[in-house]
């Protein structure tokens, strides 16, 4: 009887263990040994209990954390040469910043290779004595890009005890940054999302959250902008994902569109479903002939299309949002069809691509602390994260407030301005959000010649592909626009 | 006969749900420290693993992991029970949170919400589950095995693709951000106040509980009403024939079972288990996207059944621990590893072998983000674990976990005698 039951479930379920290997990225994970572990005791006592502005509920006593050994008594330590008032996430020595990242999910790919940067930029840091003579810890969970295993992490790292971390300098994706939005404002935590939709700049979608450089919106605006001058067009196809990502970043096409009164020819907004046949796609963009294409998409897809496309017959001008493309791409059979017709649409400057002087600090940062790790260009986006963190919490340590608290005011400190030392525009975060967003953006020409396939950041010649073509700069349309909401604002 | 095991008198002590003096106190012994465990008590501080999973930052866990044993008690009652393989669990489950969602959910934004409470969102959410589970059964009871997996793969997909039409976004919100799901509170009606409020700290009896522990517990209750549920459909009129279908279907039509009724009645269940457990996962994360609802949670049953023991709660109970939470313990067990590192000495060295450090040490496992070497880092051994497992309990053990503990068993009740 039983025998009988077992076959039938080899024969059925042989077939999917492939499918679970790869599909088991669904479970909880957590991790914090990935960071460097600085000190092992980690007390609980707050060193110096000013808080001034710190309304720290005093929370239901939580009987679960009862680890005596955790309090050491910070009277062995001498008086602190300044007062600052602390909270969770910072002891005497330590600054705990939470990264709840994509390690093993569909963004995997780039994020580690981000959240590895950030290690190698806080190394550096601690190295130079670190933030207001703490040394910088970083707890590193990985969300396996699934939205309740993110709520798990950030409960961890939001806990009000010595596990908590003061805030987080990286959230991995837009459902997942959405769905811990309310919580950051009820917790008093800050958290750098890895998601540029233009709704988080709107104080009633993401008060707490700190979308660095700009939006896919604004993007959009001066891509299209950048593409009709440069090309002499006159009719626009618009395609890309459904949702906040391909919607917001149409939004802004069209409105660039309507502007420089390009013909919308195909408008395949939300037409493009990842994962899904994209044939009707392919041949309504085939039938429209356009001179531009402005894709919201991801790499895979936008391969899968524009290869298509391009099979059979269309030689429009691409470009699109990021993360529509990836200099990896140019190592597949689509290589010469991009480097013809794709121009890179970017927040940032690329790998080794200016003479600035945060380029300078990242690349030979990335050589000392991983000499053999690829080349990319996400460590930009590690770098500039570091360094709205790094400068945030040096604001809030000037103001004598490493409270979460503390924190979220000096982010808003109409001071602060971020320096990104020229990797991106600088940015604030204080005031209406219509004054304060970035607007500008760049355009790179793809080019095969630079690009090398399996380069190392301490390979000199070693390169993504890129020329820099136009940036950071603003289209009118984009100048102009005022910002009272997200250009895209879904249901709910 | 008294306390001889495996000796009936009477059909009624036979199928008992707890036939043993020694299965009773264990039961009650297992929920004791189920509710106790959160909470700071002496005896329970002393009980290692049970310690260690109580803590704060393993609540969290475990509270999807009674969910997930709804969700899979259910899928137990339709593929362990009545043996139709089926691969859209995850379907049914997203059919229920958007029914708990539209009963319970705030209405605003475009979306549909009619803010009912809990009593009526959460049996809600199951019925409609259960109701396109029952639309659904037609197609699917004339199928079985790889074709039926098929069918219910479809949905998933179906269910997905709906979820980015117009009318789909006015259920599950933005394809991106999701749409936010009602929370546990319980309320008589639409009043501020909750009758009873599990979102929030508070002071239940005569504990200080945080609001992780309330949906613990409160998830704990549910789960083992739902236990109880599985548990009597085995021993009804039903259960014995989703089982005579499952051993030979023609066999039991001949015998007078009617075969399309009894896989209707264990198509409506299992969705129903399946719609009530979506509810609570949405609801526990509190807005979710609609690609939430994907083959790999659907998968995800399928491993806790298979890594489990197909067809028995408690090989369902042990699958669901292992499946939900064996990641986290991959991972807590290589920060154990490094620690012992720093500490040196024998284990010190075996850790050593291990992991890798840095680009020229040696050993499988890597703690660091980025491996550009052969070295795997434990997010990545946890999907090669996984996939193991599963190739090695269908070759070696089909029976599951439960089959390794009843091995166990059963050597020792004969022993010394145990060939």
């Amino acid at each position: 009887m039983k025998k009988l039951t077992t076959r039938k479930w080899v024969k059925v379920a042989v077939p999917f263990v492939t499918l679970a290997l790869v599909a088991a990225a669904c479970g909880g994970d957590d991790d914090d040994d990935a960071a460097s572990d600085t000190t092992g005791a980690t007390g609980t006592t707050p060193s110096v209990e000013t808080t001034p502005s710190s309304d720290t509920e005093p929370e239901g006593t939580e009987p679960a954390d009862t680890e005596p050994a955790d309090t050491e008594p910070a009277d062995t330590e001498p008086a602190e040469p300044t007062e600052i008032a602390t909270d969770f996430g910072v002891t005497d020595d330590t600054i705990r910043i939470g990264l709840n990242a994509d390690l093993s999910g569909i963004f995997a790919p780039l994020v580690t290779q981000i959240v590895d940067g950030q290690e190698a930029y806080w190394e550096i840091v601690n190295e130079n004595g670190g933030i207001a003579g703490r040394q910088v810890e970083l707890v590193v969970l990985d969300n396996g890009y699934d939205v309740p295993t993110h709520l798990e992490n950030y409960e961890e790292m939001a806990a009000e005890s010595a596990d908590g971390v003061l805030m987080f300098s990286q959230s991995t994706g837009s459902p997942h940054t959405a769905a811990t939005a309310e919580a950051l404002l009820a917790d008093d935590l800050l958290a750098i999302p890895l998601s540029w939709y233009s709704g988080w700049a709107d104080p009633a979608i993401g008060e707490n959250v700190l979308e660095l450089y700009t939006s896919y919106c604004y993007e959009s605006m001066n891509g299209l902008t950048y593409l009709a001058g440069a090309n002499d067009a006159s009719t626009v196809a618009i395609i890309g994902f459904p949702g906040e990502y391909g919607q917001d970043g149409a939004a802004g096409a069209k409105l660039a569109a309507e502007a420089l009164g390009l013909e919308v020819v195909y408008d395949g907004e939300g037409a493009v479903v990842p994962g899904s046949d994209q044939t009707p796609v392919i041949t309504e963009l085939v039938n429209a002939q356009p001179d531009l294409v402005w894709a919201t998409v991801n790499p895979t897809t936008l391969a899968e299309i524009m290869g298509g496309a391009y099979a059979q017959g269309l030689r429009a001008q691409w470009s699109g949002n990021s993360p529509t493309y990836n200099f990896q791409l140019l190592a597949t059979d689509l290589g010469p069809a991009l480097d013809e017709l794709y121009t890179h649409s970017t927040y940032t400057q690329l790998w080794n691509s200016a003479d600035v002087p945060g380029m300078t600090e990242m690349v030979e940062g990335m050589r000392a602390k991983r000499p053999t790790a690829p080349v990319s260009d996400v460590y930009i986006v590690a770098w500039t994260e570091g360094y709205a963190t790094q400068q945030i919490l040096e604001k809030a340590a000037a103001n004598g407030d490493l409270t979460r608290a503390g924190v979220v005011a000096a982010a808003k400190d109409p001071d602060l301005e971020i320096d990104f030392k020229g990797l991106s525009p600088n940015q604030t975060f204080s005031g209406d959000p219509n004054d304060y967003i970035v607007r500008e953006s760049y355009m790179y020409d793809v080019d095969m010649t630079k690009f090398t396939p399996a380069g190392t950041v301490s390979d000199d010649d070693a390169g993504t592909g890129f020329t820099l073509l136009e940036g950071p700069f603003v289209s009118d349309t984009a100048a102009n626009h005022d910002f009272q909401q997200a250009c895209y604002v879904p249901e709910g | 006969m008294y306390r001889r095991p495996n000796f009936y008198t009477s059909y009624e002590s036979e199928s008992q749900m707890l036939p043993t003096y020694t299965k009773k106190v264990v039961a009650l012994l297992a929920v004791s420290i189920m509710f106790l465990m959160p909470f700071s008590l002496p005896v329970i501080d002393q009980l290692p693993f049970v310690r260690f999973l109580g803590d704060g930052n393993w609540l969290r866990p475990m509270a999807t992991v009674f969910i997930f044993a709804i969700a899979a008690l259910g899928l137990n009652i339709l593929t362990g029970m009545a043996g139709q393989v089926s691969l859209g669990h995850a379907f049914f489950m997203g059919v229920g949170a958007y029914t708990g969602a539209v009963l319970g959910g705030s209405p605003g934004g475009g979306l549909w919400g009619w803010g009912l409470p809990i009593w009526i969102w959460l049996p809600g959410a199951g019925v409609g589950a259960a109701l396109v589970g029952i639309i659904v059964s037609p197609v699917a009871v004339r199928l079985r095995g790889l074709y039926l997996a098929i069918v219910t793969l479809g949905l998933v997909f179906v269910g997905i693709h709906l979820g980015n039409t117009n009318w789909g976004k006015k259920l599950a919100g933005d394809p991106g951000l999701g749409r936010d799901f009602p929370t546990y509170d319980i309320r008589l009606w639409k009043e501020d106040k909750p009758l009873v409020d599990v979102d929030n700290d508070g002071h239940w009896l005569w504990f200080d509980v945080s609001d992780t522990q309330k949906q613990y517990l409160f998830l704990g209750v549910l789960l083992l009403v739902f236990i109880l549920i599985a548990k009597n459909i085995a021993r009804t009129r039903t259960g014995r024939a989703l089982q005579a279908i499952r051993d030979r279907d023609i066999a039991a039509e001949v015998m007078g079972v009617p075969e399309f009724k009894y896989k209707m009645i264990a198509f409506a269940t299992s969705s129903f288990f399946a719609g009530v457990a979506g509810v609570l996962f949405a609801s526990l994360a509190g807005k979710l996207p609609a690609t939430q609802w994907s083959l790999v949670l659907s998968v995800e049953f399928i491993a806790i059944l298979l890594i489990g023991g197909v067809g028995t709660v408690s090989g369902v109970m042990l699958g669901t621990f292992f499946v939900v939470l064996g990641p986290n313990l991959v991972e807590q067990f290589t920060v154990w590893l490094s620690d012992r590192i720093e500490q040196g000495g024998p284990v010190g060295s075996v850790a050593d072998a291990i992991l890798t450090e840095g680009p020229d040490d040696l050993g499988p496992v890597s703690i660091a983000t980025q491996t550009p070497g052969y070295a795997l880092n434990v997010f990545d051994w946890n999907l090669v674990i996984y996939g193991v497992l599963i190739i090695v309990f269908l070759i070696f053990e089909p029976l599951g976990l439960y089959g390794i503990w009843v091995k166990v068993r059963n050597y020792w009740k004969r022993w010394p005698f145990s060939y």
